[in-house]
């Protein structure tokens, strides 16, 4: 696998979304949203005696990796536009690995929703959120390989699908649950059991967690079962994009 | 030293649900050669190239391409072959030269050499001058252009062609054939190419005329003429009638009235001609003599006209727009 090939394959995808002015605004901008309408809206129905902080701080780790979350599977889009305009075939020709393929969608997807969660981090102090500058840091890797991971099953949806709206419905149909059962919105502590158990079998759950705790020192889990559950459901999921991936046929 | 032939297909077929788009087609082609596949539309000229280019498996069929597997080691294909789509293929929100440094990168090509490359390609398509443009503002025929040159860039030794020259002016249709013959001779790279034009069949060295799946014919275009045998005569009169009755009592011709005048089949043409000259006491006010062009061969082999006029003008048509997108 060249390092090079990797580079300019995912160097074509995040040049196209820094291209797309208004897409780009909008991606940046949605996050934003969250915070203000979400985080205000509802701080005052949140109880900070149950974390020891306030619920816009407690809220942007979440919004951050929810961003993670949208733009990483959306990001998959490209294959089924890239079958649609014809340029997959001269993608699938060529005489590269399918998993270099895959990786570097993978690396752009993961790129493109960084530049979203460092916009989040770092408009969210001028908002009032308290977040540690050096925890933040550490949160990145843990928001990359959950990025890469939700992006493989972008991919591995965008492989088996032929059209766009086939793609969309399928997607949405899955980070609906993603999200809501996650703990972006709620801290993890005292759910009902039944829905404890399906938030503990989320792995967003553990990138939120592990993102929350860095960030806001508010955490649940062990930080290492967080990011062995991350780097487990990448390594998981990438697998199975690359199989989806090669199986497709033009 | 003998080496393998560039393409060798043995018995291949595609059956896509109850579509047999492809039943049982071999051909080899050797290296350095220009082979082309000539046949209708639905024919499975594409068929046959996608399975080539590793990115269809066929149903069944042996499929060998420069000495490799194409199922089995369809990495080692890959490295050595380059394909014209006969549909869009250009990421039209990169420029052009964005798409073919893409490709450059993905093909290998050495980074000292890139530069190079890429330029030459641009001039032979004569792009050079837009190679910063998005490809999205580009019309129809330059899109063409820069795939073309997009499939030299790495200069494969086997290049697949579907279609290459639709939607290209005769001007630039001829120049594209020069720089493809220019690539065999000096490159010994091997084309394989499909088309419905009857002109740009003849630029092969051999033809393999397809329909509906199966390989009707194969030979070179001389040969396939000749199979064809007759040349057609159009003789020109004032006396159309009188002529009709020379023709049929001393020569047993029944000759067909077209608008450009009495029309039959003999061999050799033009001898032909100065013996009717001669002997007829017709005034004769104009003759032409056409060798059978392939749409003849293609009609006595399938029983068919190639398919084109209106029904070519609307696909190229529908091609256009497709690639406006
Ligand atoms: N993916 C597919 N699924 C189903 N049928 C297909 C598919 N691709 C091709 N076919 C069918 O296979 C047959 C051959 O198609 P093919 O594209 O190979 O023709 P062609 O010779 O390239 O024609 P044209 O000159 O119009 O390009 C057609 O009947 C077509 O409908
Ligand atoms: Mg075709």
């Amino acid at each position: 696998m060249r390092a090079e090939v990797v580079y300019h394959l995912a160097r074509r995808d995040v040049v196209k979304f820094l291209r797309d002015r208004q897409n780009l605004v909008a991606t940046l901008v949605r996050p934003l949203l969250w915070i203000l309408a979400v985080g205000f809206g509802l701080r005052r129905a949140f109880d900070p005696g149950a974390t020891g902080v306030d619920f816009v701080s407690f809220l942007v780790p979440g919004v951050a990796t929810m961003a993670v979350l949208f733009s990483s599977m959306f990001s998959a889009i490209s294959i089924v536009w890239d079958r649609e305009f014809g340029f997959l075939k001269e993608l699938l020709v060529a005489p590269v690995p399918r998993a270099t393929l895959v990786l570097a969608k993978m690396i752009s997807a993961s790129v493109t929703s960084l530049l979203e969660v460092s916009v989040v981090l770092l408009v969210a102090p001028l908002l009032g959120a308290r977040i540690d500058p050096l925890g933040a840091l550490f949160a990145i890797p843990v928001l990359v390989a959950f990025g890469m991971a939700v992006s493989a099953l972008g991919i591995t949806v965008a492989s088996r699908m032929k059209t766009f709206e086939g793609f969309g419905g399928i997607v949405n149909f899955l980070i609906q649950p993603i999200f809501f059962f996650s703990g972006a919105l709620y801290p993890l502590d005292g759910l009902p059991p039944a829905l404890a158990v399906v938030v503990r079998l989320n792995p967003m759950s553990y990138a939120v967690d592990a993102t929350r705790g860095l960030c806001v020192g508010v955490h649940h889990f062990p930080i290492l079962l967080d990011a062995g559950v991350v780097l487990g459901t990448l390594a998981l999921v990438g697998a199975l994009a690359v199989r989806s991936f090669s199986r497709m046929q033009a | 030293m003998n080496p393998s032939p560039a393409i060798e297909v043995r018995d291949l077929s595609k059956r896509f649900g109850d579509v047999e788009a492809v039943r049982g087609v071999s051909f080899t082609v050797q290296e350095g050669e220009i082979f082309g596949f000539l046949g209708p539309n639905g024919a499975g000229k594409t068929t046959t190239i996608k399975m080539l280019c590793t990115l269809l498996a066929p149903t069944s069929g042996v499929l060998r391409l420069a000495g490799f597997d194409v199922t089995k080691s369809p990495d080692d294909v890959r490295r050595a072959i380059g394909v014209i789509f006969q549909d869009p293929s250009l990421d039209d929100r990169l420029t052009a030269e964005e798409n073919l440094l893409l490709h450059a990168v993905v093909y290998g090509v050495p980074r000292a050499e890139r530069r190079a490359r890429l330029d030459e390609a641009l001039a032979f398509v004569d792009l050079a001058d837009r190679k910063k443009d998005l490809v999205r503002t580009f019309s129809g025929g330059m899109k063409r252009r820069l795939e073309i040159a997009r499939g030299l860039v790495h200069r494969p030794r086997v290049l697949f062609l579907d279609e290459p020259t639709t939607g290209l002016d005769p001007q630039t249709r001829k120049a594209t054939w020069e720089v493809l013959r220019g690539l065999r001779d000096r490159n010994g790279m091997t084309l394989f190419l499909t088309t419905h034009y009857m002109d740009e069949a003849e630029h092969c060295d051999r033809i393999a005329v397809i329909d509906h799946g199966r390989i009707v014919a194969e030979d070179s275009p001389e040969a396939l003429k000749r199979a064809v045998g007759k040349d057609v005569v159009f003789v020109r009169t004032n006396e159309p009638a009188a002529l009709c009755d020379v023709l049929a009592e001393r020569y047993g011709l029944t000759p067909d009235r077209t608008e450009e005048g009495l029309c039959f089949r003999v061999e050799d043409g033009e001898a032909f001609v100065v013996r009717l000259v001669s002997e007829a006491r017709v005034a004769v006010t104009g003759i032409a003599v056409r060798r059978p062009t392939l749409d003849d061969v293609f009609l006595a082999l399938t029983g068919r006209q190639i398919r084109n006029g209106n029904g070519d003008a609307g696909r190229d048509r529908m091609r256009a727009m497709a690639r406006r997108r």
